[in-house]
């Protein structure tokens, strides 16, 4: 493989699904505290 | 409460949404077109339109769903007022034009899926099978499996049908599809395949062909714009994000495309000799899929294994699309009174009637594609004449920057929605409607009765647009419950 695929290659995969597993982490971790929140204040 | 039904976590949202957008144009288009306009280079603009135009309209169908919970009929006449019922009746009959010849699609990836299963000897000559099977009466019993088994997980509701029958689905396709691309990686001259995908040409990235192309597969593989999110989004919880889930939505779709074409493209550049392998990426969606795989996956070791692999993700992206179709047709009903088990009955009947022209010639077949796969892009600027009527800003702060966004929204999202996302709409038609007088059918463009014509898509928008502005006040009527 030629280095401008190479580096082409990384930089799509990095943005694309690095960008997918980046918004996955964050939406677990906004949840992980909304639980904790729930948790906290049971009444609100 | 007018529905009660619910996504019950926000997992199950997601996966139903990336259900919904993961379809058969990721793995059947996706390869073909980037191998055909430059490799890296279209990845670029691909990438780019995945933020101008696919995002946005996704946020916009969560933010309309949640907010008025209606179906797009309803939803467009609580939104923008009664006179633009019309609109959202559009949105939705173009999609549900799509369901009928979709399922049709389902159909033939089952089919394959089995033939492969069983070790059918006729693979061995794909050309005489495809034809042998299409000419026969074989798909009318694949599309009447397909809506019937799409219909019942729909009967199902969201929790018992959507929710669990995504919940295998999704993951199952994202295993299926990894399997595949570690075989296709692992075969001798896949490094070429992967070279084809990956590197830019240069003087195609600066080629507006390469630009219009990039930005037709960006609205048409996201979903966005087909208001099937909108549908999914009227079971939302009140407190649920809309920004985060848009960006997971249409990076996970894009993400399922870049594996397909991992999949798709070493595996025909470690196959085939470099001319036959051109000749494989602009056989089309069908002749690539039904034709070209086959033959390729008799000529590599463990090839039947992996070619049931290969159709069996084919059939899990399709049927989780379809899933979305059927949900959406059946939210119109029930918003008009039915109950959910009357309006799937009306509902799968009428598909699989209304599919039968296309499961039965492949000339219907490819005028409903052309029509209304182009019909999207109205639907799409419907969307974005939502929100500029409402008031882009308006709708960023109080419907989408709302209480429970995990992401808010900035600014540059009304700059996108009033001018980028009108600008690609015409931009889109013109060219679409240009290919059709220059390149496909240069003589009958007029003609509403010719395959790929201009004046097939005038005909048939025009047809729907007329009746559903007759029928404007009687479809809010029945629709809208005025609160």
């Amino acid at each position: 493989m030629s280095a401008t695929a190479i580096v082409t290659m990384i930089i799509i995969l990095s943005l694309v699904w690095g960008g997918f597993v980046v918004m996955l982490r964050l939406a677990i971790k906004k949840e992980a505290a909304k639980a904790f929140n729930r948790e906290q204040n049971p009444g609100a | 409460m007018r529905q009660t039904e619910l996504f019950s976590t926000r997992w199950a949202l997601i996966l139903a949404a990336l259900g919904m957008a993961v379809g058969t144009g990721n793995i059947w288009r996706f390869p073909r077109i980037v191998a055909q306009n430059g490799g890296g280079s279209f990845l670029i603009p691909w990438l780019i339109f995945l933020f101008l135009w696919s995002i946005p309209l996704l946020i916009i169908e969560f933010a309309i769903g949640k907010e008025t919970r209606y179906g797009t009929v309803g939803a467009f006449g609580k939104f923008l007022g009664r006179k633009y019922t019309w609109m959202g009746a559009f949105v939705g009959f173009c999609t549900m034009a799509i369901m009928f010849y979709y399922s049709v699609v389902m159909g033939w990836c089952v089919k394959y899926f089995l033939a492969a299963l069983f070790g059918d000897g006729g693979l061995g000559q794909p050309q005489t099978y495809w034809d042998g099977f299409t000419s026969s009466y074989e798909p009318v019993l694949f599309h009447l499996i397909a809506i019937a088994a799409g219909s019942f997980v729909i009967y199902k509701g969201v929790a018992g049908g959507i929710e669990r029958a995504n919940r295998i689905l999704i993951p199952s396709l994202f295993v299926l599809l990894v399997a595949a691309a570690v075989r296709a990686l692992t075969l001798p001259g896949a490094l070429t395949g992967l070279e084809f995908l990956f590197r830019p040409e240069l003087d195609k990235l600066f080629h507006y062909k390469t630009w219009l192309e990039a930005l037709s597969q960006s609205a048409w593989s996201t979903g966005a714009g087909w208001g099937l999110i909108l549908t999914y989004a009227v079971y939302m919880k009140k407190r649920e994000d809309i920004v985060l889930n848009s960006f997971i939505a249409g990076l996970g779709n894009n993400s399922a495309s870049l594996l397909a074409g991992i999949v798709i493209l070493p595996t025909i550049f470690a196959v085939l000799p470099y001319q036959e392998a051109m000749q494989a990426v602009d056989s089309g969606n069908t002749g690539l899929t039904f034709i070209w795989i086959p033959a390729l996956f008799q000529k590599m070791p463990l090839g039947g294994f992996f070619m049931m692999v290969f159709f069996l993700a084919l059939t899990f992206a399709a049927v989780s699309s379809l899933l979305a179709m059927i949900e959406l047709a059946t939210r119109i009903f029930m918003d008009a009174g039915l109950q959910r088990s009357q309006a799937i009955v009306f509902v799968g009947i009428t598909a699989f009637v209304l599919g039968l022209p296309s499961a039965l010639s492949l000339d219907f077949f490819n005028n409903q594609d052309w029509a209304w796969g182009l019909g999207l892009i109205v639907s799409g600027m419907f969307f974005a004449f939502a929100v500029i009527r409402y008031g882009p800003e308006r709708a960023r702060t109080r419907l989408i920057n709302a209480e429970g966004n995990d992401l808010n929204v900035g600014t540059w999202f009304n700059v996108v929605v009033t001018y980028l996302i009108p600008l690609e709409f015409v931009v889109l038609l013109i060219w679409w409607f240009w290919q059709a007088i220059a390149a496909y059918d240069p003589e009958g463009w007029w003609n509403p009765f010719r395959t790929y014509s201009m004046g097939t898509c005038v005909f048939q928008w025009g047809l729907a647009l007329l009746i559903f502005g007759l029928l404007n006040n009687w479809l809010y009527r029945k629709t809208v419950t005025e609160d």
